[in-house]
């Protein structure tokens, strides 16, 4: 049972090549990375345009009651909004992968496609592999393009008030290029586990799709005041996700097994 | 060691037994059919034989490998063509069976030509390019077939290849089993349809959960001896009186003939001779063979009972 690479990246071109062909799912892939990116800028946008609203003032004081008096409140729930919404960001390198391997491992069940590749000599480490990859691979390229977009869309509303580049930021260059990946690898995982379980797409990403839930009732917590998020913080959550990740991993290959998913069907 | 080795093979889902007790051996080059009624087990046997299924009981040797044992060594000499097509609806036959080619490790520029042959033979020549979602039934049953046959298998295992397909393409389909089989492949195919494995198999294995009956087509053809009776008047009169025979034959009365199903061609004299004491008006006697149909159904119906 050697790991033969040039079969997993088999896999992974196939679902590649299907997932370009697959326009429906490209637009529901799309639609998250658009409201992530342009909620927050319109937020920045507001809080730009309306800096001496009174109440701006207050608001700021219930997240942190020893702020200045010189410091902007529009700046200061600026700097928040950017922080919290890190958390919400996430959403999308776990949500985006649960669409693609839902899709490409309950997906080969539903259209009876699984039965012929299993009768191939790819082994289920090969096939997790392959598949990962065909998931992670879009979903980081879509973070990072869509945080890219996100940080020039935020620098250009913000530069009236603040005269320079706002973003990149540590927190966000940080979470972007270490805990988003680790992330996707999380949703994939979930998406894959899942899968193998159940026999329709549509199922396997509605169930999977409820792993999200901690992380937007986290943010929620942010937002009420009762957590305060900060690079430490998402640091200690990609540590968790780590280790769900690679325990993830091996059940992926354990569940992929053929007895296991011929037998699971009719 | 090559050829198909099978014993004692069985297969429990749960509480319910799917296959039990199955032996049987199928030479190298040979083309061997496994017929059976809808849930007889032919599709879990197959799959047990791929190392799809790993078997409750006994144990199956494929081409040198263990079934169980060894299913990536397996896989790479065998081919299996599934119940049902299972191609990838969005990319085009090119891209399916280019899929399947680098599963397998092939050399493509190797690979192309050989396969190019069988999408020519199957009339899908020219339709590369398009996506499969497009193809008929029958366009996407052959384009399996030819996926099976990518990797130039030596084992080819057929689930009811000409299942749906109207008269033409189911012939196209025979056609092309026979000229793999003449190619030296071993082939084992699964059907419930008789004429089909008649055709196309040498030896032949009637399974209902377990294995009923084992034989070359012919043998199994001589197991059903009739004798058409040709009588004065309705013959459906005479029925009682050669059911009360001691060897109780099976009759069909239609109009004025009579067909005895005996199990023994020395019992005909018996039989017109108690026509006879019936008082019949024999014009006619003439010894046929039963169409292996019936052979096969009454071998169902014993089961049954
Ligand atoms: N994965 C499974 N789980 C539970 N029972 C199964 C499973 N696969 C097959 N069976 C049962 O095993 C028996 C044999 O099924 P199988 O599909 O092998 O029959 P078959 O001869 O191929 O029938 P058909 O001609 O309809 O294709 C049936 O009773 C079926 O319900
Ligand atoms: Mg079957």
């Amino acid at each position: 049972m050697a790991f033969r690479p040039r079969r997993a990246l088999a896999v992974f071109w196939k679902d590649f090549l299907d997932l370009r062909k697959n326009v429906g799912l490209l637009v529901s892939m799309a639609v998250l990375p658009a409201v992530m990116v342009l909620v927050p800028i319109v937020v920045v946008w507001t809080y730009v345009n309306t800096p001496n609203r009174a109440d701006l003032r207050s608001v700021a004081q219930f997240y942190d009651p020893t702020l200045p008096l010189g410091a902007s409140a529009a700046r200061f729930l600026i700097d928040k909004t950017l922080t919290d919404w890190f958390g919400l960001f996430l959403v999308m390198p776990v949500f985006v992968p649960i669409l693609i391997a839902s899709q490409s491992v309950a997906g080969e069940k539903e259209r009876r496609t699984l039965e012929p590749l299993l009768a191939s000599p790819v082994t289920a480490a090969e096939l997790v592999a392959g598949k990962s990859l065909a998931a992670l691979v879009p979903a980081v390229v879509i973070t990072w393009v869509a945080f890219i977009i996100f940080c020039v869309g935020v620098d250009i509303v913000a530069w009236p008030m603040v005269q320079g580049p706002l973003m990149p930021n540590a927190l966000w260059t940080f979470g972007v290029l270490v805990i988003a990946p680790l992330f996707a690898f999380f949703g994939n995982g979930v998406a894959v586990l899942i899968s193998a379980r159940v026999s329709e797409a549509r199922m396997a990403q509605q169930i999977s799709a409820l792993v999200v839930l901690p992380l937007v009732g986290m943010v929620g917590g942010q937002v009420a005041g009762v957590l305060k998020a900060g690079l430490g913080f998402y640091a200690l959550q990609g540590a968790v996700v780590l280790v769900l990740d690679v325990v993830l991993l091996f059940a992926s290959i354990r569940l992929l097994d053929r007895e296991r998913l011929v037998s699971r069907w009719g | 060691m090559s050829g198909i080795d099978v014993r004692g093979l069985g297969k429990r889902f749960g509480e319910r037994v799917a296959v039990e007790g199955l032996t049987f051996h199928v030479r190298p080059g040979e083309v061997f059919g496994l017929l059976g009624p809808n849930g007889a087990g032919k599709t879990t046997t197959v799959r047990m034989l791929t190392g799809l299924l790993t078997p409750s009981e006994g144990e199956a040797v494929v081409w040198g490998h263990r079934a169980d044992r060894d299913g990536e060594g397996l896989r790479k000499v065998v081919g299996l063509l599934t119940e049902q097509p299972g191609l990838y609806e969005r990319l085009t036959a090119r891209e399916n069976l280019r899929f399947f080619m680098k599963l397998h490790e092939l050399d493509e520029s190797k690979a192309w030509p050989r396969t190019q042959h069988y999408l020519e033979r199957f009339g899908l020549g020219g339709r590369e390019e398009e996506p499969v979602g497009g193809f008929s039934k029958g366009m996407r049953q052959k384009l399996a077939i030819v996926r099976t046959l990518v990797h130039d298998p030596r084992v080819i295992f057929l689930d009811e290849p000409t299942s749906g397909l109207d008269p033409e393409s189911a012939r196209t389909v025979r056609d092309a089993v026979a000229e793999l089989a003449s190619e030296g492949r071993t082939i084992v195919l699964c059907s419930h349809n008789l004429s089909e494995v008649e055709r196309l198999c040498e030896r032949v294995a009637v399974v209902k959960r377990r294995l009923l009956l084992m034989g070359p087509v012919r043998e199994l053809r001589r197991s059903g001896q009739s004798l058409d009776v040709r009588v004065d008047g309705e013959a459906e009169r005479f029925r009682n009186a050669l059911t009360s025979l001691p060897f109780a034959p099976n009759v069909l009365a239609e109009g004025m003939r009579l067909r005895v199903m005996l199990e023994d061609e020395a019992h005909a004299p018996d039989v017109l001779a108690c026509l006879v004491g019936a008082g019949a008006r024999v014009h006619s006697a003439v010894p046929a063979q039963r169409p292996l149909e019936e052979v096969y159904l009454d071998l169902l119906r014993e089961e049954g009972a």
